[in-house]
Parts: structure tokens; sequence; C-alpha cells
């Protein structure tokens, strides 16, 4: 067969020579045609993505108002960085925000998400749809509701603790220190059930043969948790602390709808820094040094997770 | 096949390929395109229909500016239509840039918000966008003289006027009149000692508050309480030049009287003077009293507390013993005009007969509660007769006349936004009682120079 089919080719090519041009343009436009279906996305990922990146490191550099030819600075703006006292408060808030996700929130979603999958739970729909209401709330709604009930003079917490304890007036968004916690419970509220749905879904996914072995070899509860679940969960469990991590290095609704970053800068997160610096203060060369300070520090933050928690590897 | 003849001298009677269909409707697609990203005419209009693009933040505003179209069309040679567009107050500002930097899309006509305002005014951005209307001033014979300068003052740049103010916000105590008469407390102190004990007995035995200080998120409105009265004693955060004037004894003076009325719980802290927890304040008349522009009654006091209406009063507020004016000034709106736009005369001819005349200032503070911005309005007779039944029925003019003479002139800085956020910390920081005032002071003027140099 072989033979027979090479040597028809040699014997068909000379008789071909004059369509040969041809030939060899329309596959050339075969081997285009993969790359033209992908281009949309590509081309859309140069317009929207690396063209606003080149610009924002080429702005990082100047000094622009918002109207007129941007001045060239050099690296004074992120020179400036460097001894900005409300950017080191910003970063120091932002890393405690990553770390209340990391170890609050993602913990936190785990149990639930633990206590949801536990057999013989009883509406359990409705208890997931419960812990995932708050993230489709508003905002906005989120804001006015815990500004409520927040308000040092008639906030609902405050009545509550005047009524139990006798001590009510706990200035939870005007304390430098409370109101980190305040923003605190407030990402914990809104987020948990949210990573709970992907905790969900790895345990579902989890074989029962599994835990009926370490039932057989006599494992408790605990012991059940950390050598079964956690073991099969660890690839949901990487990912979710890894968007977890970005979600809270970028954090803005919070701080910006519950304190505005106040009081005196206690809340201020470096995305919140970035928005007051473009969009309060004119100073867009000063924001886009600051942004891209940031996208450097969750790039970087973010590969380490990767390579260290194996996302995205087989073994 | 291939015939150059053919490529030279095309037969006239044979018909366009579809290759060159295609070219030709690309090339007017692109013409269109283009011609539709350009400026557009340029040619000012000096009269006849216009359609004016006004941005504002208020629907109320656009209601006024509707119904002013009649006047507006008698006084000017153009017949108007109104396009208006709303957004929040910020984000006017944001979106004037972006249609600026973008060349298209500029509106005719902007309501700046006081706050807002001071962006407009880094770098060269209020000169290249905006219309000087001091010139559209100085055409009438004597309007100048008449416009109060602390209604000017704060949008204005190197002597050119970019905003025409919308009011007067003149600072008054607003106070219920009932409850002060039930706890026998007397109204209208002359000083704020005398405010002050008045208020340290009121809380004493009733458990209430004369005024409210805003203490939450909103750094604009906690600076704003501190600023009413620091402006008062005779301070200024800002001078004429823009340079910073907040580090004074007059400022100190205002935050230790604030600190003082916090500790003896005749000031009361409030989130901020709108939301809920002032409501649930006014409602339950723990806050008999506040201290504010006049423009509260219509934002703050009636939609929060309709059923006290007649039960409030409006009185003249204290003066320092150590000097100052007789009142002050916060918040206002600026209507400015885009300027090298088709419709730019048209708009400033429009905002001049709708916001200076005589007649416009009347109807205006009929229509939207804003008292005038020329002096000689305030003698207006009917003006000088209007009760407001809110006010039980009270003549507000009697109080507004008797402190227009003493109105300081506020100054804004592109740098006001820097020294907000800073202010703000630093007066929270007094008031919890972790700073003196004396400190708290430094430590804002320390850390906006530090901040404004970048």
């Amino acid at each position: 067969m072989t033979s027979t089919s090479t040597s028809t080719s040699l014997r068909a090519r000379p008789a071909r020579s004059g369509a040969t041009a041809p030939v060899d343009t329309r596959a050339r436009r075969a081997a285009l045609h993969p790359y033209l279906f992908i281009a949309p996305f590509y081309v859309l990922y140069v317009l929207f993505m690396l063209v606003p990146i080149a610009v924002a490191l080429w702005l990082s550099l100047c000094e622009w108002v918002g109207l007129g030819a941007p001045h060239w600075v050099g690296p004074r703006n992120y020179a400036h960085l460097l001894t900005d006292a409300s950017f080191h408060r910003a970063l120091g808030n932002t890393g405690i925000y990553v770390l209340v996700s990391l170890l609050v929130i993602v913990p936190a979603a785990l149990f639930v998400a633990q206590a949801i999958n536990a057999r013989g739970v009883r509406a359990r729909d409705l208890w997931r749809t419960a812990y995932f209401v708050p993230i489709v709330v508003s905002p906005i709604v989120v804001a006015l509701i815990f500004g409520l009930i927040f308000d040092r003079q008639f906030g609902l917490l405050n009545s509550v603790l005047r009524a139990l304890f006798g001590t009510g007036s706990v200035d939870w968004l005007g304390d430098p220190t409370l109101s980190k916690v305040a923003i605190s419970l407030v990402m914990v509220w809104r987020w948990t059930g949210y990573l709970t749905i992907f905790f969900l879904a790895g345990l579902q996914n989890v074989p029962r043969e599994l835990y009926e072995a370490a039932s057989i070899d006599g494992a408790g509860p605990v012991r059940t948790f950390f050598t079964v679940t956690l073991p099969a969960l660890k690839p949901v469990a990487a990912f979710v602390a890894v968007t977890s991590f970005i979600g809270a290095a970028q954090i803005f609704d919070e701080p910006y709808l519950l304190t505005g970053g106040g009081p005196a800068e206690a809340t201020l997160s470096v995305a919140m820094f970035i928005y007051r610096a473009a969009f309060e203060r004119q100073q867009f060369g000063y924001a886009a040094a600051a942004g891209v300070v940031l996208f450097v520090v969750v790039f970087t933050l973010s590969r380490l997770f990767n390579r260290l928690l194996g996302i995205g590897r087989t073994q | 096949m291939f015939t150059p003849s053919r490529h030279l001298h095309p037969s006239p009677t044979r018909p366009p390929s579809r290759r060159a269909l295609l070219r030709g409707a690309a090339g007017l697609g692109a013409t269109a395109a283009l011609t539709a990203c350009g400026q557009g005419a340029t040619t000012p209009r000096t009269s006849g229909d216009v359609t004016l693009a006004l941005w504002t933040h208020d629907q109320n505003y656009e209601d006024f500016f509707t119904r002013s179209i009649p006047a507006a069309n008698r006084l000017t040679d153009f017949a108007y239509h109104l396009s208006t567009t709303r957004a929040g107050a910020p984000d006017l500002v944001t979106k004037l840039l972006a249609q600026a930097v973008a060349e298209r899309g500029v509106p005719d006509m902007v309501g700046f918000e006081m706050s807002a305002f001071p962006r407009m005014l880094r770098g060269d951005i209020a000169e290249r966008l905006l219309r000087d209307l001091g010139e559209d001033v100085a055409r009438t014979p004597g309007l100048k003289e008449d416009l109060l300068p602390a209604r000017t003052a704060p949008f204005s740049k190197d002597g050119k006027l970019y905003g025409l103010d919308s009011d007067t916000p003149l600072i008054v105590h607003y106070y219920r009149r009932d409850l002060f008469e039930k706890y026998g407390l007397p109204a209208g102190a002359d000083t704020w000692e005398e405010f002050a004990r008045i208020g340290e007995r009121a809380h004493r035995e009733h458990g209430v508050a004369l005024n409210a200080v805003v203490t939450g998120p909103d750094v604009n409105q906690v600076v704003q309480s501190f600023q009413m009265l620091f402006n008062q004693r005779g301070g200024g955060l800002f001078d004429k030049d823009q340079r910073l004037t907040l580090d004074s004894h007059e400022a100190v003076e205002a935050l230790e009287f604030i600190c003082r009325g916090l500790r003896a719980g005749f000031i009361t802290p409030v989130s901020d003077y709108f939301g809920g927890p002032m409501q649930a304040a006014l409602k339950q008349g723990k806050v008999i009293g506040v201290l504010m522009a006049t423009w509260f009654k219509i934002y703050g006091l009636m939609p929060n507390v309709p059923e006290q209406k007649g039960r409030w009063g409006m009185a003249a507020p204290p003066r320092f013993a150590a000097g100052g004016h007789a009142t002050a000034t916060t918040g206002g709106t600026g209507f400015g005009v885009l300027r090298g736009k088709p419709n730019t005369l048209a708009a400033a001819e429009f905002l001049r007969s709708t916001y200076l005349t005589h007649e416009a200032q009347v109807r205006r503070f009929h229509d939207l509660g804003y008292l005038p911005t020329r002096a000689s309005v305030y003698r207006d007779k009917a003006l000088l007769r209007t009760t407001d039944a809110y006010l039980g029925g009270q003549r507000p003019f009697d109080v507004y006349t008797a402190l227009l003479d003493d109105v300081p002139r506020v100054y804004v800085s592109p740098d006001q936004s820097i020294l907000n956020d800073v202010l703000a910390g630093c007066l929270l920081g007094a008031y919890r009682g972790d700073l003196t005032p004396r400190a708290a002071i430094r430590k804002a003027a320390a850390d906006f120079r530090d901040q404004a140099g970048r």
C-alpha cells in the first residue's frame, strides 16, 4: 500500500506542476484558518489588555491631570510611592484584608461546606441559597445595611450590646482598629457563602468509598477530615485560596462604601488609593504607578501560590 | 486575458465589479465614521433654535431650567431646548474630562457641586474647558458689584469666573422650637459660649443635643462640620492663591469648641447628615438643633422628618466672642459653560437669563429654595414677606438679611481632596481624644504638605 501510493504521488507530481502555486496558497490559507478562528480573542486581548497595560506603564512615568498632554517625569512617581505614608498604610491594610480572606474566610467557607454536605442535613438547598445570597446583593445595599448596623449612636449592633451588656457606644466605623474589624466582618459575611459553593462542589466529588474505608479503619470525624477530605479537596482549595487572594488584594467595594477608607485612612485599600489618586485628585500618573505596583505584587504572589499549591499540575 | 489597455481605459458602460463596490462601500463607511468622530460644526450659533446639552446631578436643576425656558426665550435671541444628562456629582467631572479627551460628547452646560469643582482647578483644566463667565457678568452694568463675592470666590481662578452659584448657602441654626420651649431653653444664643452653657444644661437635664457633627465615612461631611465653624471664626482652609492656611489659632479654637461639645454631649456625633442614624436622632428628639446651611431644611429636615413641620425654627448662628463673622457658607453648585463650542454663546446667554436676573433669582428661591446670589435681590419686598410653613410661619429673610453683610469668602484648591482626607482623620482623632485640637490641626497641615507635594 505504501509503495503504491508513493509511486502514484511521484508520478502525479510532474503532471500537476502547473497548479503548484494555487495548491500551496490554498494549503497556507487552510493552515491559517485555526488562527483566524482564535484571532478575535487575541485582537480583543491586545486591544483591551495589552494596550491598556502598556499605556498604564507609560502613564506611570508621566504626570497627567486627565487633560492635555502627559508630562514625562521618569520614575519619580515610583520614588514618591516609596515615601508615601498613605500608600504604605494602604498596602498594610490590604495585607490585613488578604490575611482575613485566607485565614478566616476560606476556612470558614470550608467549614460551612462541610456542614452543609454532612449526611442527614435537611433543606440543603435552602442553606446553600441562604449562604449564597450575600454575594448577589448589591454592594450599595450591603453598605447601607451595615452602615445602620455599625452606627455608633443609633446602630443595631450597639443597641443589642447595650441591651445585653449595658455597654454600647462602640465606634465600629470611627475607630481605626474597629473599623478594620467591621470591614472584615462584612467581607466574611459577603464572601464565605460564595466560596462555600466551590468547596461544596469539591466535597460532592470525593468518593464515598474513601469515607467508608476510613470509617472501617476506625478514623474519627477529625481524622477523616484531615486524611480524606482535605487531600481530596486540595485542587479546589488551592484554586479558592488563589482567587480569594487576588480578590482581597484588589478589594474596593467594602471599604469604599462602608468607611470611605477612613477613619484617617485606617481602612484604605490599594485599589481605593488608586481610585482616589486618579478620580479625586487628578493624579493619573501617580495612580498608574500605584496600579503597576499592585499588579506586580499580585501577579508575583499569585505565581508563587500557583507554584507552591501546584495548581494546574496533575501530580 | 490581461490587456493593459482595458485597465488604462476602462469602458464607461462596464458595470463595477463586486470588489469595486465593496471598496466603495468601505470608503463611504469610513468617511461617515470619520465624520461622526469629528467635532462637527464649530461655527458659533448666535440666534434661533438651539438644544443645550445640560449635565447636572440634581433633578431639581433640570426641572428649574426647563421651567425657565420661556423666560430665556423672551430675554435672548434663542429658542431653547434642553437635553439633560444626570449623574453623580463627582462622576460629572470624571465624565466631562473623559469626553474632553475624546473631543466629542462634551456638554454645553455643567453643574459643578462644590466638593467636585476643585478637580477642575487642577492644572489648566478649567481654563481649557470653561468659559470665563466674568465677561458675561461684566456686560450688565452693576451686576459684578451686586454678586456676592462669597459665592463667586469658590468658582474663580486667576480672576476668571468659571461657575455661577445656585445658592448662597448661609449657615444658620435650625432648632426644634417646640422642644426648646418645653425644656425652657432660650433660642438664638449670642455667642458660642452661651450656646455651650445652654447645651450643657439641655444634655444634662434632658439628654438632648443642640448640634451634630459628622464622624462617618464621608470625609467631605466630616470636614464640613468643622469648616463651618472655622470659617465663621474667621479662618479658611486656603487663601486666594490656593495656599494652605489651616494651621491657625482660629482652627484650633473652632475644633476645641466641637471637642468640648462632644464631651459635654450638647454636640452629638452622627455618621452623616442625611442618613438613617440622623433621621432616627431627629425623629426621637435626641438632636433638637443642627448648625447647617440653609439648604439643610430642604434636603435634611423635610425629607427625614416631614411630620415635624411647623415645629422647627431658624436662628442666626451664635458668634465667637474672639472675633470672626456673623455666619459662613457651605456647599453650593455652580453652573459652568463649556468654551469653544457652537452653543457656547447660547449656553452663556441661557445661564445669564435664568440665573442672574432679579426675577430669575426670585423664581429660583420659590422653585428650589436657594437663596439669591445678588445682594439687591434680598431687598425684594415679596421675598421679605415670604413665610415658611415648615418653620412655623417664620419669615426666613429676617434672618438672612441680618447675616448677609458679613459672609466670609471661601477659597478652594485643586488639592482640596487631599486636605479633606488628611484633615478628616485628624479631626476624628481629636474628637476621640487621641489628639489635642492643636496637635490635630498641625498634623493635618503637615500631612497635607507631605502629600500635596507629590
